[in-house]
C-alpha cells in the first residue's frame, strides 16, 4: 500500500462513515423522491426548534415535503450567488427585510404575484415590486429603568441625544442588522445628515462600549451599569414571560417602550420571497400563503414572540398589544439605506 | 521490495494530488474575491478600518501567544519532570480545554463576568455599590479575548511541550545535570531548545486557529480581522472585500508557518542516543510542590473548570431548554468529525511524507495547509461553492455531505500533518541515511522506515483531527444538508438568539464528545516514555 492509495482508502472509509453515520437522513432519498412527492426547499435565515412544525403543518394540508438549509443570511446570499441557475431554493426566508432587499438587489428573487398576499398584509410591509413580503412583525423600541426614567422621556429615538442621558446609553454593536435597518428608518424620517447626528451623539452618551446581544443591554439596566437600552420587544418580552425568576425580575425593574422614529415605531418584519429560479414556484407561493393565514401565523410566532401580520391572530402570551401607528416608511427604504448607515455608525464610531 | 522502482513523477504524484485538494477552495475564493469587483465597500473599509483590524489581530495574537507560553510550558515541564501533589491527576485534567470550542468558553466568560452577571451581582449584594461605583476587568475587550482565546488552546502548546519534554532523551538531561548546571539552567539551556522545534509547532497552530477564530471574537464584540471580514460580507454585502481581507488571513499563516519553520531548522539538537531509562522525577519541596499544584488548578480551572460549571450551573438554573431532541445533532457531530478526521488524517501523512523532499510542491504544500488552517471556515465553504458551480452543481443531496468533508480537509488538514511531521523531525535524520546507505528504494523506505516514524505522530495528530471538526462551526453552518444539523450549529442557533441557556446544553454536549478523544490522547502520551514506570 502506497501513500496515495492511504488517501483513496481514507476518502472511502470518511464517504462510508458518513454513509452509516445517520440511517435515518433523508440524503439517499434525494434522488428518487421527486417523482412521487412534490419538495419545496428553504433557504432560511431563520432557526427556531418550533420551525419545523410549520413544515409540518404544511406538508399535512398539501403533501408538500419542505426541505430547509438554515444558515446566516450573508452566506445563504453567496450561496445562491455562487449557484446561480443551479440553485435548488424555491423559497428564501429572512429574519429582517433589508435583507431580503439585498436578495432582491442581486437578482435572486422574482415578483410573488399573489393576490391572496396582497390583500391580506399591509402595503407597507410588502416590496413595492412584490418581490418579498411581511410576515411577522417585531417593534426595536427603548428599554428602560422605570426609577431613574420617566416614559416620557424614552418615548422618540431623537430623545436618546438628550444631554440628560449622557453616559445613560447601552447599545450592541452597529453592525448588527437591527441597528442598520434602524438607522436606516431615521435616515428616512429625519434626513440622512440628521440621524448621522443623532448617531455621533448617541454613540457619545454610551455607558459603556457595546457588547453582547439585545438582552445582555437589557440586564445591564436592571443591574444599573446604564438606564437605557436599544432592543428589539421580544428579548424583553421573553425575559418577562421566562421560567428564570432572575429574568422575571430583570423585567419588572424596566418597562419596554414603542419608541417613535417619527412616523410610529419602527417595524422590521420576517420575511419571504421566492426563488429567481425556483424548481417549484407554484409550491414556493403556497408555502408564503400559508405563512400567511391564521394557522401559519401562529405557528411563525408562538416561540418568537413577534407579532403576527393579520389583526385576527391572537397574541402569543405575554405580548402587550402593538402599538397603533403602522409604519409609513416602506420596508424596501432600510435596505437601500444599510451601506449608508454602516458608513454612518463608522464615522460616528459606534463599533 | 515493495513498489522498489518508481520514477520520480510518480512519487511526487500522492503530494502533488493532495495540495491540489487542500488548494481549490482557497483559490476559488481568493479569485472570486479578486475579480469580484465591488471596490467602494471596499475602499471604505481601507479608509476607516483595515489598519486597525490588522492590528487587533496581531496584538491578539501576540498577547494570546504570550498567555499560551507562560503557561503551557511550566505546565508541562512541571507535569513531565517532577512530582508534587496531584501531579497524575494534572497529567491529563490540563488537556482537558482542548474539547470545548473557543466560542463555548467565551459565552461561559460573557456570562459570568458581564455586570449583570453572579461575579458582579454578589460584589454588589456584599460591597452595596451600585454598577458604576467599581473597576471591573472587562471580558469584551482585547485583553479579554486573549484570556479566553489562550484558556482554550494552550493545550496545543502543552501538549507538544509534553510530548517533547517526555521523549528527549534524559542522557542530556542527566548530563547537564551531572555537570553541575542549576535546574533552571537545565531548562533553559538543554531541555527548551530541544523541545524548541515542537513548542512552535504548537504555537503556530494555536496562534492560526487563533486567528481564524471567529464565534468568540464576534461575541466578546472585538473587531478583529476575521470579524471585519464578516462585517464586509453582512453590513456591506461585499464578498470581495470580506476574500480581500482572507487573503491577509493567509499572509499572516504564512509568515506564523516560516517563524516555525525557521526555528526547526535553527534547532540542531538530534536525539542520538537510544538509550531510556526509568523516569525518576525529582520531588518538589513540599512549599514548591503545593505552588506547583495551585499553578496546574489555576491553569485548568481557567480554561475548562470556570467555564463548564458555570454552564452546566446555567443549564440547571433555567427551564430553557429548547423543544428539540439534541441526539440527531450528536450523531451527526460524531459521523461528520469521523469522516472529516479520516480524510484530513490520510491527506496530512501524505503530505508530512511528500514535504520532506522539498522542492515548489511541497512549498505549495505547505502554504495551502496552513492558509486553510487560518483562513475562517465560511470563506472556504463559499469557495468550495464556487468551485462546485463552475461544473453547474449545486448543494442539493449528498455531494453537500461530500463538500463538506472536503472543507474540512482545507481547513485542519495542517493540525493533523504537524504532530505527524513533528514526529518524523524528531526521529535522528541518521535511520533513513541508513536506510539509504542499505540501498533501500525510496518507496521503500517510506513504507519501512518513514511511516512506522511518522505513525508515532498519528494517534495524536488523529484525536486532534476528530476533536477539531467536532468543533467546527461556519463551515458547517453554511453547508450541511437538510436534517444535518451538529451540536455546534445547535449551540450557536440558541446563542445567537440570545438564548444562553438554552444554549448551554449542546455546548456541553459537544465539550462531552470531544473528551473521550482528548482522554485516550492524554493516556497514549503519557505512556509513550518508554522508561515510565506504571
Amino acid at each position: 500500500m502506497r501513500p496515495h492509495s492511504i488517501l483513496v482508502s481514507a476518502v472511502l472509509a470518511a464517504a462510508t462513515l458518513v454513509g452509516c453515520g445517520n440511517p435515518s437522513a433523508p440524503s439517499s432519498e434525494t434522488e428518487t423522491a421527486t417523482d412521487e412527492q412534490q419538495i419545496l426547499t428553504l433557504y432560511s435565515a431563520r432557526h427556531y426548534d418550533g420551525d419545523q412544525a410549520i413544515y409540518d403543518a404544511f406538508e399535512a394540508q398539501t403533501g408538500i415535503e419542505v426541505r430547509a438549509r438554515e444558515s446566516r443570511a450573508p452566506q445563504l446570499l453567496e450561496t445562491m450567488k455562487a449557484e446561480g441557475e443551479a440553485s435548488p431554493a424555491d423559497v428564501i426566508i429572512a429574519a429582517d427585510a433589508g435583507t431580503l432587499w439585498r436578495f432582491k438587489d442581486a437578482g435572486l428573487t422574482q415578483p410573488i404575484a399573489s393576490e391572496a398576499l396582497e390583500a391580506a398584509i399591509p402595503g407597507a410591509l410588502r416590496d413595492p415590486e412584490g418581490h418579498w413580503v411581511g410576515l411577522a412583525k417585531r417593534y426595536r423600541g427603548i428599554a428602560y429603568d422605570t426609577e431613574r426614567v420617566a416614559p416620557d422621556a424614552v418615548d422618540a429615538f431623537v430623545k436618546l441625544a438628550d444631554p440628560s442621558l449622557d453616559n445613560e446609553i447601552c447599545a450592541r454593536s452597529s453592525s448588527n442588522i437591527y441597528n442598520l435597518s434602524l438607522l436606516g428608518h431615521l435616515m428616512e424620517t429625519q434626513g440622512a445628515d440628521a440621524a448621522a447626528a443623532w448617531a455621533d451623539t448617541v454613540s457619545d452618551q454610551f455607558a459603556r462600549a457595546p457588547a453582547g446581544g439585545d438582552t445582555d443591554q437589557i440586564k445591564a439596566v436592571a443591574a444599573g451599569a446604564c438606564s437605557v437600552a436599544i432592543a428589539n420587544h421580544y428579548y424583553w418580552v421573553r425575559l418577562a414571560t421566562s421560567e428564570s425568576e432572575a429574568d422575571r425580575d430583570v423585567a419588572a425593574r424596566t418597562a419596554f417602550s414603542f419608541a417613535d422614529t417619527g412616523n410610529g415605531p419602527h417595524v422590521n418584519v420576517t420575511a419571504g420571497a421566492v426563488a429567481a429560479n425556483a424548481p417549484n414556484r407554484e409550491g414556493a407561493v403556497a408555502f408564503l400563503e400559508f405563512l400567511a393565514t391564521q394557522e401559519g401565523q401562529a405557528l411563525l410566532i408562538a416561540e418568537t414572540k413577534e407579532y403576527p401580520v393579520l389583526d385576527t391572530v391572537t397574541l402569543p402570551e405575554g405580548l402587550p398589544a402593538a402599538p397603533v401607528s403602522g409604519a409609513e416608511t416602506n420596508l424596501g427604504r432600510l435596505g437601500e439605506n444599510q451601506v449608508e448607515a454602516a458608513r454612518i455608525y463608522d464615522r460616528a464610531g459606534w463599533p | 521490495m515493495i513498489a522498489g522502482h518508481v520514477g520520480p513523477i510518480a512519487q511526487r504524484l500522492p503530494l502533488g494530488l493532495a495540495t491540489l485538494l487542500l488548494a481549490v477552495p482557497l483559490v476559488a475564493a481568493g479569485l472570486s474575491g479578486m475579480f469580484a469587483g465591488g471596490g467602494e465597500a471596499w475602499d471604505h473599509i481601507v479608509s476607516t478600518d483595515l489598519w486597525r483590524f490588522t492590528a487587533t489581530t496581531l496584538g491578539m495574537l501576540a498577547l494570546t501567544g504570550l498567555l499560551i507560553l507562560a503557561t503551557a510550558i511550566p505546565a508541562a515541564w512541571l507535569v513531565t519532570m517532577h512530582s508534587f501533589p496531584g501531579r497524575g491527576v494534572f497529567e491529563w485534567l490540563l488537556i482537558l480545554p482542548l474539547a470545548a470550542p473557543g466560542y463555548v468558553i467565551a459565552f461561559a466568560y460573557a456570562d459570568l463576568m458581564g455586570v449583570a452577571g453572579p461575579l458582579q451581582a454578589a460584589l454588589r449584594d456584599v460591597s452595596g455599590w451600585g454598577a458604576r461605583d467599581y473597576w471591573f476587568p472587562n471580558i469584551n475587550s482585547l485583553p479579554g479575548l486573549c484570556f479566553v482565546l489562550a484558556g482554550a488552546l494552550y493545550p496545543y502548546v502543552y501538549l507538544t511541550a509534553r510530548a517533547a519534554f517526555t521523549t528527549t532523551s534524559l542522557c542530556a538531561i542527566d548530563a547537564a545535570r551531572t555537570l553541575g548546571a542549576s535546574p533552571l539552567s537545565t531548562i533553559w539551556r538543554v531541555a527548551l531548545p530541544s523541545a524548541r522545534p515542537a513548542i512552535v509547532a504548537g504555537l503556530a497552530l494555536a496562534l492560526m486557529e487563533a486567528a481564524a477564530d471567529y464565534g468568540a471574537a464576534d461575541f466578546l464584540g472585538v473587531r478583529t480581522l476575521t470579524v471585519g471580514l464578516f462585517r464586509a460580507w453582512s453590513s456591506f454585502g461585499d464578498a470581495g472585500a470580506a476574500a480581500r481581507m482572507a487573503l491577509i488571513l493567509f499572509g499572516l499563516a504564512i509568515g506564523l508557518q516560516w517563524l516555525e519553520r525557521r526555528q526547526r531548522g535553527r534547532s540542531g539538537t538530534q536525539a542520538t542516543s537510544k538509550r531510556w531509562q526509568t523516569l525518576d522525577r525529582p520531588p518538589l519541596s513540599p512549599v514548591m510542590g503545593w505552588l506547583a499544584t495551585g499553578f496546574c488548578i489555576l491553569v485548568f480551572a481557567w480554561g475548562f473548570g470556570v467555564p463548564i460549571i458555570r454552564l452546566i450551573w446555567i443549564a440547571l438554573e433555567t427551564g430553557d431548554r429548547g423543544t428539540a431532541s439534541l441526539w440527531a445533532p450528536l450523531r451527526n457531530s460524531v459521523a461528520l468529525a469521523s469522516a472529516g478526521a479520516a480524510l484530513c488524517f490520510a491527506i496530512g501523512i501524505t503530505i508530512a511524507l511528500g514535504v520532506r523532499r522539498g522542492g515548489i510542491v511541497a512549498s505549495a504544500a505547505r502554504a495551502v495547509m496552513a492558509g486553510g488552517y487560518a483562513v475562517p471556515g465560511a470563506v472556504l465553504a463559499l469557495g468550495g461553492i464556487v468551485a462546485l458551480a463552475t461544473f453547474g452543481l449545486n448543494l442539493a443531496g449528498p455531494l453537500a455531505l461530500i463538500i463538506l468533508i472536503w472543507i474540512y480537509a482545507c481547513r485542519f488538514t495542517a493540525a493533523g500533518a504537524e504532530p505527524v511531521q513533528a514526529a518524523l523531525v524528531r526521529a535522528p535524520a541518521s535511520m533513513t541515511d541508513a536506510a539509504r546507505s542499505l540501498g533501500a528504494a525510496p518507496m521503500t523506505r517510506i513504507w519501512r522506515v518513514d511511516l512506522p516514524i511518522a505513525l508515532s505522530g498519528a494517534t495524536v495528530a488523529a484525536l486532534i483531527l476528530f476533536v477539531e471538526v467536532l468543533k467546527e462551526l461556519p463551515a458547517t453552518l453554511m453547508l450541511r444538508p437538510a436534517n444535518w444539523d451538529t451540536l455546534a450549529v445547535r449551540a450557536y442557533d440558541y446563542a445567537s438568539d440570545e438564548r444562553l441557556a438554552a444554549a448551554a446544553l449542546p455546548c456541553l454536549l459537544i465539550t462531552a464528545a470531544g473528551l473521550l478523544p482528548v482522554l485516550i490522547l492524554s493516556w497514549r502520551l503519557s505512556r509513550a516514555r518508554p522508561g515510565e514506570s506504571h
